[in-house]
């Protein structure tokens, strides 16, 4: 039963969804695409950088997480797509049940995960090569398309990180000469083109400047329509402007969790009024 | 936000205290004007009309350059709301009794035609509401507010029972209409100003506690 349900997180096998008469282990609680958080928590050797955390997120919102630096947001969403995993020292305990199963058990293979999970860092780092070859790499290490496959692909990708029109006339120039903010476009398409249902952006218009910044915020609208995005912000603006559902993180610990609306014009604990008023952090 | 942002945010009430105070003035020495049938005093209260434009002029830029600049959040944007919405009440309670300051010029050529009581009332009644609201405002606490329905009602009625009375000597002696008209307009000015006082009250409300109340369903467009 569970490696059926893990099915989708192996290679060749993303169309074995689970039934509804297959969840019928305990863990199975969550609606399909909701991703809920049970009890969380992260360490790093024995620092608990990320504390028992519960939460649900819904399909097809956009959430964000704040909070002020080290509080453990960027270590939460590296949950997701167990990137933490990766780093020496580092452990994950509780679950994450994602359309009926837990991603964070063993049994699920990370790099498949990864194909579902897709993630964009704070600096753009596309890779030195061609606008074609930085949306192509993942479809092609997944699986060898065609090139006329692999063509819609790229501009089917670069269409949804609005960037096709400004790129389309020179796909084989190298990445490296695009702007900032191109350049954090093509890897949100990169992202993209490995067709994942969760976007992670962690930080993702820090080093921009505010018109590739509200670009980039303008696409996370139109993204959301498809997929799930979760992001870390430091700037609460952003967070207010582009998020439905808004965390407050410090010390580890989600302080409130919400509707954004309610985050920023009424919040129910003291740490985030302070915080989002700017009297600590 | 930076400290310096909370210090302008702490100017920015005190301009509004100020502005509210000449408000209520106003408001206060016109009704005083038309009472003691003093020019002087009511002369004194049209000269500040100018004065109290200004003063809303000068608050809205100063909150329009914080919100600007700080983007403020939750309690800190609730207040800057609240401070936009107040000077906007504060303005026409103002000129209110600027109005009636004119009216109080208008009708101090004769005596009045009955001992004035009721508008004097009415007067204290609405600049009380104000104080309470700035009190409530300034305090941070909503106790202040919570009777101001009951006050609002009093005044609407004390308008019915005055427009009643206006009535009677206008049918008694129609020399005494033009004058009694203007008193009736006193009274509406007063219960408007008391609307106002309430609609100050929510949105103080608001402030302190992030939640929007109706305290009267029956005042709209103001």
């Amino acid at each position: 039963m569970v490696i059926k349900l893990l099915g989708m997180f192996k290679e060749g096998s993303e169309n074995a969804v689970a039934s509804e008469n297959e969840n019928t282990t305990s863990d199975v609680e969550s609606e399909y695409g909701h991703i809920q958080l049970k009890k969380v928590s992260v360490f790093y050797e024995d620092d608990e950088a990320v504390k028992e955390i519960d939460m649900d997120i819904k399909e097809h919102t956009v959430t964000a997480f704040i909070g002020p630096s080290g509080c453990g947001k960027s270590t939460l969403l590296r949950c997701f797509n167990r990137m933490n995993g990766e780093i020496v020292g580092c452990r994950m305990e509780g679950s994450i049940i994602w359309n009926g199963t837990d991603i964070l058990s063993k049994e699920v293979d990370p790099v498949a995960l990864r194909k579902k999970v897709g993630m964009v860092f704070q600096k753009p780092n596309p890779f030195p090569k061609s606008i074609y070859d930085n949306v192509a790499y993942g479809p092609r290490i997944h699986s060898v398309p065609r090139k006329k496959e692999l063509d819609k692909i790229v501009e089917k990708s670069l269409k949804e990180a609005a960037l096709w029109d400004e790129v389309s006339d020179r796909l084989g120039d190298s990445a490296m000469g695009l702007s900032g903010g191109q350049q954090q476009r093509l890897c949100i398409a990169r992202a993209l083109a490995i067709e994942p249902e969760i976007i992670l952006l962690d930080e993702p218009c820090s080093a921009l400047d505010p018109i590739a910044t509200s670009k980039i915020e303008d696409l996370i609208n139109i993204l959301k329509k498809k997929y799930t995005v979760i992001i870390v912000t430091h700037n609460m603006q952003q967070a207010a402007r582009v998020s439905d559902y808004t965390g407050f993180m410090y010390l580890g610990e989600l302080i409130e969790f919400g509707d954004t609306k309610h985050i920023f014009e009424n919040p129910q604990q003291e740490l985030t009024e302070k915080y989002i008023t700017g009297r600590f952090g | 936000m930076s400290e310096k942002f909370h210090e302008q945010l702490k100017e920015l009430k005190k301009d509004l205290l100020d502005m509210a105070n000449l408000s209520k003035d106003m408001l206060h020495k016109s009704v005083k004007a038309l009472k003691e049938q003093d020019n002087e005093l009511a002369d004194w209260v049209i000269s500040k009309k100018g004065e109290l434009a200004e003063m809303d002029s000068k608050i809205e830029e100063e909150a329009f350059i914080l919100l600007t600049l700080h983007q403020p959040m939750a309690k800190d944007m609730r207040s800057l709301a609240c401070v936009l919405k107040m000077i906007t009440y504060l303005a026409r309670i103002g000129r209110y009794g600027k109005d009636i300051a004119v009216l109080a010029k208008e009708l101090s050529d004769q005596p009045h035609i009955a001992k004035l009581v009721s508008l004097p009332h009415m007067e204290r009644i609405v600049c009380s509401m104000i104080t309470d609201a700035l009190t409530a405002f300034e305090n941070w606490d909503i106790k202040y507010i919570q009777d101001f329905k009951e006050r609002d009602d009093e005044v609407d009625a004390m308008r019915y029972s005055i427009f009643r009375e206006c009535l009677t000597y206008m049918m008694e002696d129609q020399k005494k209409i033009s004058r009694c008209i203007n008193y009736i307009m006193i009274s509406r000015y007063l219960e408007r100003c008391a609307d106002h006082a309430l609609k100050m009250a929510e949105k103080i409300h608001y402030m302190i506690t992030g939640e929007h109340i109706d305290i009267d369903d029956k005042i709209s467009g103001l």
